[in-house]
């Protein structure tokens, strides 16, 4: 009882005692992809965009791992690109909602008043809005372009770090032991590393477990709706629409993406263990 | 007489090799209308005693022996046979009733719905069964209050009716005064009593002597697990044959020795407030208090709970400004010189890190002298090994000496203790306010010592103060 309490209360950076099993297979299948991601293409050189139309839709077997589409374009190379795209373009969006998130957070939370609403205010503006509707509105804006997408989930995502936070934070900086750490002459700097940041770290990287997933799918989705990425470009989304009118002669071609999609969401909400409090 | 409970020889150990026994067997019996207390300090193992009989041991642990109930043995039932006989022949009161009762559910329907649900009762019979027990309780007004409209003690009531619904005959009560004031333990006593009558008893655990001399009936004094000394209320408290039994009863106040005499108030003050008021709400809280102390000097401060104890500490220390009057500081101490000890010791410190850590900051943050550290232990009485331990680690008390320890790196001149010892078991509470008073006193720091005990003030204090509310 008291070891499965302890776990998400060690901070991230300091992990003393090992994952859950479930995140630790989480961990591990991310791991996996990331590999995929980026070291199959050292070994295997096989550029995404080399079309062979002598060579379309053949099955996986030696010369192509895992097939070609119908442009005779390597299945593998192509993989290999939309998972670091989706990746990519998922810890780059989480890693800038978070810090602002976080950041705007601890203020909102730690200085009632003014600051606190006006930062509110915003955060309810932007959660009016569906998410995907504000991705969707900034796609029209600069169509198929990579900052479009990113800058669009990360402004979603964001507003979920910064309600957490400001919660947690008002809570904890009313409780005796920050009050305690004031009266013995610490300044903000310490009360946020050795009081506050050891109780926001679960829930922050919890959120950005959830968060990575999130801007997978968004990204894909989009994709699969022909308003994200452009072709030729190899994404996961984009990669089933253009592979849907060949399921029926070649069903593996589909399956790749969908299980790599998959995989890659089922990774992070591993990884993220428990919803958020 | 026939006994409602019959424990024979129950014992509580590990199921995991390397198997260690919790709790040594022990064997009473609970007759109707005669309470039994179980008497010991925190980590006795008194609790899991009362989990044992109830079936309610958490995973990893096992009861061993007989728990004769209604002529069967209640621990030989499986797991879901004695799961119906909750409620119905065992009820349990809970620690904290304020979190044991829904928050979205009015008080009135939470009682009805156990006079409905386990009782059997009809909708109109479970109506007026509630509405008596209200009335009887003196919360006729509240049934369709939220618990969040209840003060403490109206909820603690009301959870108290709603465990009663079905009378059920054995009444368990795991440390139902925790944390409250001698006042509202006096309450929740008469409530306890009222469950005593000719067809239902009370087993109560509790680490208050005073309760358990209110309560009466039988005494069990235990410690590490080990039934120590057993009998009736009177006897074993007014003469108590095991030495832990002696101690535990030499630590309520009542029986500290007197005070040393009372250090001479020198001329100059070191803290003084004039003519502070202070009001919450619409209720004024003080008015027109002045108090003064000077180096060295211990003073008490008592009154009811919500009379504005802390409220008026955390004035002087500059915390809470009054609405009236102001606090003046003797010249040349600097602000940090002014400290605080708090009522829960785990509270007061970071979690998540280990003590060396958190004094190793405070050493870096003041330019501070580390040598003091190994001194200052060892006059406290903490073990070097402590150090490299997290605060959750540690007891209550050792916790409460770091934050003396804390507070003393510091080289304080004025230190407001709000109830430093309430949370701790009276042994450790006489040693650690006799540490407490007698390091203030070496060191010239004037204590404002908070406590709802009035012996416990006069015991330890040159002087109080007492708030009226």
């Amino acid at each position: 009882m008291t070891t499965t309490a302890t776990h998400h209360r060690i901070p991230l950076l300091r992990l003393r005692v090992p994952l859950p099993r479930a995140r630790m297979a989480g961990a591990l299948l991310l791991a996996l992809l990331i590999a995929f991601g980026w070291l199959v293409p050292l070994w295997h050189d096989v550029s995404p965009h080399h079309q062979d139309l002598m060579h379309t839709l053949t099955p996986p077997g030696a010369e192509h791992l895992l097939g070609t589409d119908p442009l005779g374009r390597s299945m593998l190379g192509r993989l290999t690109e939309a998972v670091r795209l989706s990746l990519g373009l998922a810890l780059l969006s989480v890693a800038s909602a978070a810090v602002p998130g976080v950041v705007f957070g601890v203020i909102a939370g730690w200085r009632p008043g003014l600051v606190d609403r006006s930062l509110g205010l915003v955060a309810d503006v932007v959660l009016a809005l569906p998410g995907l509707l504000l991705v969707l509105l900034l796609a029209a804006i600069a169509p198929g372009t990579f900052w479009s997408l990113y800058v669009g989930i990360a402004l979603v995502l964001w507003v979920e770090y910064f309600r957490v936070v400001r919660t947690a934070t008002r809570t904890l900086i009313s409780a005796p032991q920050v009050q305690c750490a004031r009266m013995l002459g610490f300044g903000p700097g310490y009360i946020f590393r050795r009081h506050l940041w050891p109780e926001l770290a679960p829930e922050v990287t919890t959120l950005a477990a959830f968060g990575a997933s999130t801007a997978v799918l968004a990204v894909s989705s989009l994709g699969f709706v022909s308003i994200g990425l452009r072709p030729p470009t190899a994404e996961l989304g984009l990669m089933m629409t253009e592979l849907f009118p060949f399921y029926q002669e070649a069903p593996w071609l589909l399956a790749q993406p969908v299980i790599m999609l998959f995989l890659m969401v089922l990774s992070f909400q591993l990884l993220a263990g428990r919803e958020p409090q | 007489m026939t006994p409602l409970m019959e424990v024979r020889n129950l014992c509580v150990e590990t199921t995991q090799p390397p198997i260690h026994t919790l709790l040594h067997p022990v064997s009473f019996t609970l007759h109707a209308g005669r309470p039994l207390t179980l008497l010991g300090e925190t980590g006795s193992g008194k609790s899991l005693l009362a989990q044992a009989v109830m079936g309610t041991l958490p995973p990893g642990l096992r009861a061993r022996g007989d728990v004769m109930v209604e002529g069967r043995n209640f621990l030989a039932l499986p797991a879901r046979a004695r799961a119906k006989w909750w409620g119905r022949h065992f009820a349990l009161l809970p620690q904290e009733p304020w979190h044991a009762l829904d928050p979205t559910m009015r008080i009135g329907a939470q009682i009805e719905e156990g006079h409905r649900l386990v009782a059997g009762r009809s909708r109109s019979a479970a109506q007026h069964a509630t509405d008596q027990s209200l009335m009887r309780l003196g919360l006729a007004d509240c049934r369709r209050h939220l618990p969040q409209a209840l003060s403490g003690g109206m909820a603690q009531r009301a959870a108290f009716a709603a465990a009663r619904t079905t009378e059920a005959p054995i009444v368990i009560a795991d440390e139902p005064t925790k944390g409250l004031d001698s006042t509202r333990r006096d309450e929740v006593v008469t409530l306890l009593r009222e469950a005593l009558n000719e067809r239902s008893s009370l087993l109560a655990i509790t680490h208050d002597i005073d309760v358990a001399r209110q309560l009466g009936g039988d005494i069990m004094v235990v410690r590490d697990g080990i039934c120590l000394e057993q009998g009736e209320a009177r006897t074993v408290l007014d003469a108590p044959r095991s030495e832990y039994a002696k101690r535990l009863i030499a630590a309520d106040p009542r029986h500290w020795p007197a005070p040393a005499s009372p250090a001479p108030a020198s001329a100059q003050p070191v803290i003084e407030g004039r003519t502070l008021r202070m009001k919450r709400g619409n209720r004024v809280l003080f008015s027109n208090l002045s108090l003064t102390l000077s180096p060295g000097e211990i003073v008490g401060l008592t009154g009811p709970s919500g009379c504005g104890k802390s409220t008026l500490g955390d004035i002087l220390l500059g915390i809470i400004t009054p609405d009236e009057g102001h606090v003046h500081r003797a010249r040349g101490h600097a602000p940090l010189r002014f400290q605080k000890l708090y009522q829960d010791p785990p509270a007061a410190f970071a979690p998540h890190w280990t003590l060396h850590t958190l004094l190793e900051d405070l050493c870096a943050r003041h330019r501070l002298d580390r040598g003091r550290i190994p001194l200052l232990m060892t006059r406290l009485g903490l073990h070097a090994r402590l150090l490299q331990r997290q605060p959750g680690q540690l007891s209550g008390g050792e916790l409460q000496r770091f934050s003396i320890l804390r507070a003393l790196l510091l080289e304080p001149v004025f230190l407001f203790a709000d109830e430093p010892t309430s949370r701790l078991d009276p042994i450790t509470q006489q040693d650690t306010l006799a540490l407490l008073t007698d390091v203030a006193r070496e060191h010239d720091c004037a204590v404002l010592l908070v406590s709802h005990d009035p012996a416990l003030i006069t015991a330890s204090c040159d002087r109080q103060v007492v708030l009226s509310g």
